[in-house]
């Protein structure tokens, strides 16, 4: 019996350990993702126009194309990692692709040459660093505790059930790649001109914490 | 078995509480990269409590994500505090540099790097090369080098497509899988350090 807050699977591709399904509530997701990804692909990127205050004087920000180029690579690998942590059906690989969110997200900004910028992509780094621990400890208690990662047992409600710490690990370290307590960080590297890329940053923690959510819920 | 993980993870936790301690109070950027490394270790000993195979093939991607992250950050911190390049030149003291005792250090690692084989036999053959190049500081072009890891890693992969899709050849599938991953995991740890800040066009 399959009970689960996303919904019945549609599908679910097994190859091995490592699967992959599609409930109604991800495939939105993933929708989501891919879409952001797309857009990114073809949009051209904004240049930052800065205008001075009080009087009628702006200009706009030069941005190298080999800067450009660099960004919109980590933007598309920043949208893959969300694509996968939407669609995958095990925790670990869940882990792992929010970390990969976390770095794609600091490269997005790495290559602005503004000293804010970097300083903010530096403290961001750190918080997700620090991060990964409790996420993968979570990923791994899960397994110590109910003997599997799999999304999929986890729905059937034949396994025992997952301590709260193990939930709350995960959770933590979702967070800590850009939610609400630590967005302070991440709220300065919006300053990087390149309306496009720099919104992946923002929808990417957005996606992976409803993903979250989907996963704690599950056990 | 559930009391012993039980008391490894309190352990653990009581580390990380110490190092995170260590983390609120530093102010130096650096440092507190170096801490969150340190913490980053003491995090992946939850994982490795679990004590199984299963372990072993998850503290790897662990690893590997907390290197990659270090990396970026070590990188944009040289960035924001304008930190040229800096050319590494090996250890550059005579008595090393003419000494036998590199040679036959990394001589005994390559040979015992070789009879373990596999993944942690390559790491150990790796060191001990790792060992001769800084010792000798080595001035050669190591393109030659990169492209036979890149070379030994398609050999694995291929192994684990003959795993996959012709199971009947599992042996000669692991024995090109062992030999693949010790080739490329010796090179890949023999590069690291001797390539630093070479620009290649």
């Amino acid at each position: 019996m399959i009970d689960l807050i996303g919904g019945i699977p549609y599908y679910i591709l097994e190859f091995g350990d490592e699967l992959v399904y599609f409930t109604p509530y991800t495939i939105t997701l993933f929708l989501l993702a891919l879409t952001f990804t797309v857009l990114v692909i073809i949009s051209r990127p904004e240049k930052q126009v800065d205008i001075a205050f009080g009087g009628d004087a702006y200009r706009t920000k030069e941005i190298s194309l080999p800067e450009m180029r660099f960004r919109r690579f980590m933007a598309i690998a920043c949208g893959l990692a969300s694509m996968g942590a939407m669609v995958t059906g095990d925790i670990f690989n869940f882990a792992l692709f929010t970390a990969m969110v976390g770095i794609t997200n600091v490269g997005i900004v790495a290559a602005v040459k503004s000293p804010h910028v970097q300083d903010a992509a530096y403290q961001y780094g750190l918080v997700a660093l620090a991060a990964t621990i409790p996420l993968f400890a979570g990923a791994a208690v899960y397994a110590a505790a109910i003997g599997s990662l799999s999304m999929i047992e986890l729905m059937k409600g034949t396994l025992p059930a997952v301590p709260l710490i193990a939930k709350a690990m995960l959770v933590i370290g979702v967070v800590g790649e850009g939610m609400a307590p630590f967005y302070a960080a991440k709220a300065e590297m919006f300053r990087a001109p390149g309306a496009p890329y720099v919104i992946m940053c923002s929808l990417s923690s957005l996606l992976i914490f409803l993903r979250v959510v989907e996963i704690v819920m599950l056990g | 078995m559930w009391g012993q993980y039980s008391y490894g993870l309190f352990v653990v936790m009581v580390a990380a509480v110490i190092a995170f301690f260590a983390l609120a109070r530093e102010r130096d950027d650096l440092h507190k990269l170096l801490l969150l490394d340190l913490v980053e270790i003491v995090g992946l000993g939850v994982i490795a409590l679990l004590g199984t195979d299963l372990a072993e093939a998850l503290i790897l991607p662990g690893l590997t994500v907390g290197i990659a992250e270090l990396l970026a950050l070590s990188q944009i911190y040289c960035t924001k505090e304008g930190i040229r390049e800096m050319p590494v030149r090996g250890l550059n003291i005579e008595v090393i540099a003419k000494a036998d005792a590199p040679l036959i250090i990394s001589i005994f690692l390559v040979t015992y790097g070789m009879i373990l084989s596999g993944f942690t036999g390559g790491a150990v053959a790796g060191l001990g090369l790792v060992v001769l190049f800084i010792s000798r500081s080595y001035r050669e072009d190591l393109n030659l080098l990169e492209m036979a890891s890149g070379i030994s890693w398609a050999l694995w992969i291929f192994a684990f497509f003959v795993f996959m899709f012709l199971p009947e050849y599992w042996f000669v599938a692991l024995m090109l899988a062992a030999i693949g991953i010790l080739l490329k995991v010796t090179v890949k740890m023999s590069l690291v350090g001797t390539m630093w800040g070479e620009q290649h066009d």
